[in-house]
């Protein structure tokens, strides 16, 4: 089988994926909702006694932004343990179908979703009164360390959604990784966090994208861009590899 | 077919024979009957008190440590702030199930085998109701347990927390009238839940359980300010601490009675015309 042909059967697979997104229009308009919901609470209820300043929206969207992405490469894994719940999966085993295609579709159906979701939540966040300074090229240095992170969590949750017996085990990644940002400097600087905390959430990898792409979308001076773009390759390597070796094992 | 000898027909005659009907229940035995089902479900369902459990630790802990420092400076003091809000919070969200039960019985087909009972018409809501009182309390003490772990000192003493309580169980009966009527009207218990949720999220957090509304925009505080809730986190608050005033328990009595009136009858009729 060729490169073409890979290429081919992945875009085939990721048309599937995306038009499953656009008839799950529930999971859809929740991956949106769920983080504009909490953009709107942190910042118009919590806001003015988090940062007295007024100006604690432009701290917390790079956050929002991130658990957006976070939340809706989770559901990759929903969307892999449905695919291997139901038999399409044995299905397409039957067919010349490259293997890394069927994986490979999720997880780019989940960039593509992801995309939408995130320009969602940055417009509302305008609306609310984000001010980002960032000229053209900073904006895409923060896309592409976000892109990298959906692809990260996209991968690993692959790999989850392989291990999961059931849809609904799957599901419960979604909510474990929608709890990480909370563990980290998303919503509120970690140095006021207690001691105990302090330590997990100032060097868990969101802390470091959320920081990367914090000060790429406000002009501040960042130290955090190259261990975020690091520790995101290494988990999609990681994810993509252990889901290439689980997907064969399911034969 | 053969006939039947005398023996047989006067036995016959004695079983299905008329003789006194039992006596009506009063409208009292009927309501502590249907709370001691409603205890029975708990009994028999005890997962049903995880949400009860889960809840107010999750948030406790979430917004003590996580964000307590950031908004009050350091946690200790924040708690001391937040507990009573939390408290308010986790037997208001828990007043959900009030609904939802009841959605579960209509739609079982329990509820009609009720109405064809001889009993007082609206025990089995008042009843439920009342058993759900039992839930409001084990909330109440997971909530408390939890933050005299976690450093909170009530100055109000016992008798101002057990008063907090109470007041704050008098609100949830009233403010459970609501779910009963989502209950009542709609198709699903999974209707009923999502709902009540979009009811009670601007009641809980557009108020004064997790800031203060100076800190709010002028527009959200001024629904602050005239949202039931608040007055009632207010007087809670108050009472725990041993700072409550007359009026911030006036205050929440009257709310809770007003609620009452309207509401009840509005659900007993649509409990006779719809279920």
């Amino acid at each position: 089988m060729t490169a073409v042909d890979v290429a081919r059967h992945t875009a085939l697979l990721t048309g599937r994926g995306i038009r499953r997104s656009t008839r799950e229009v529930d999971a859809l308009l929740l991956a949106v909702a769920l983080p504009v919901l909490l953009m709107v609470l942190f910042v118009v209820v919590f806001g003015g006694a988090l940062r007295p300043d007024g100006r604690y929206v432009d701290y917390v969207v790079p956050g929002v932004i991130l658990l957006c992405a976070g939340y809706g490469a989770a559901q990759t894994a929903v969307a892999v343990a449905g695919d291997m719940t139901e038999g399409i999966v044995d299905r397409l085993r039957t067919m010349p179908v490259a293997a890394s295609a069927v994986l490979t579709g999720h997880v780019v159906a989940s960039m593509a979703r992801n995309a939408l979701a995130m320009v969602a939540v940055v417009a509302v966040a305008l609306a609310l009164g984000f001010r980002p300074s960032a000229g053209p090229l900073q904006w895409l240095a923060a896309a592409g360390i976000l892109a990298l992170f959906v692809l990260a969590v996209s991968w690993v949750s692959a790999c989850l959604g392989l291990v999961a017996r059931s849809v609904e085990a799957a599901s419960g990644f979604t909510f474990a990784v929608l709890f990480l940002p909370y563990l980290s400097s998303a919503f509120v600087p970690t140095e006021t966090m207690p001691r105990a905390l302090q330590g997990f959430a100032e060097h868990q990898p969101i802390t470091l994208v959320v920081e990367a792409v914090r000060g790429l979308l406000l002009g501040t001076p960042t130290t955090t861009a190259g261990a975020a773009v690091l520790w995101c390759a290494a988990l999609a390597a990681a994810g993509a590899t252990g889901a290439a070796v689980l997907f064969r094992r399911a034969r | 077919m053969r006939t039947l000898d005398i023996g047989e027909n006067t036995a016959l005659r004695n079983a299905i024979a008329v003789v006194d009907a039992p006596v009506r229940p009063s409208p009292l035995s009927s309501t502590l009957t249907f709370t001691r089902r409603a205890l029975l479900k708990i009994k028999h369902v005890p997962e049903q008190l995880m949400d009860v459990t889960l809840t107010p630790v999750i948030f406790t802990l979430m917004f003590t440590y996580l964000f307590g420092g950031a908004i009050a400076g350091d946690t200790r003091t924040y708690l001391q702030f937040l507990l009573p809000g939390i408290l308010v919070q986790t037997v208001l969200i828990v007043t959900v199930y009030t609904g939802f039960t009841l959605n579960t019985d209509i739609t079982k087909g329990v509820f009609d085998r009720f109405r064809s009972l001889p009993i007082w018409r609206p025990a089995p809501i008042v009843g439920a109701l009342l058993g759900d009182t039992v839930r409001y309390s084990v909330a109440s003490v997971i909530t408390l347990g939890l933050g005299l772990l976690l450093g909170f000192r009530p100055d109000g003493g016992v008798v101002g927390v057990v008063a907090a309580v109470a007041l704050l169980l008098v609100f949830a009966f009233a403010l459970s009238w609501i779910f009963t009527i989502l209950g009542l009207l709609m198709r699903s218990p999974n209707a009923v839940m999502g709902v009540s949720m979009l009811v009670l999220m601007p009641l809980t957090f557009a108020s004064n359980i997790f800031v203060a509304p100076e800190t709010m925009p002028s527009v959200l505080r001024a629904w602050v300010d005239i949202n039931p809730v608040s007055a009632l986190v207010t007087a809670v608050r108050g009472l725990m601490a041993g700072t409550a005033t007359f009026s911030d328990v006036a205050w929440v009595l009257v709310a809770a009675a007003v609620i009452t009136a309207i509401l009840a009858p509005i659900t007993m009729r649509i409990y006779r015309t719809r279920s």
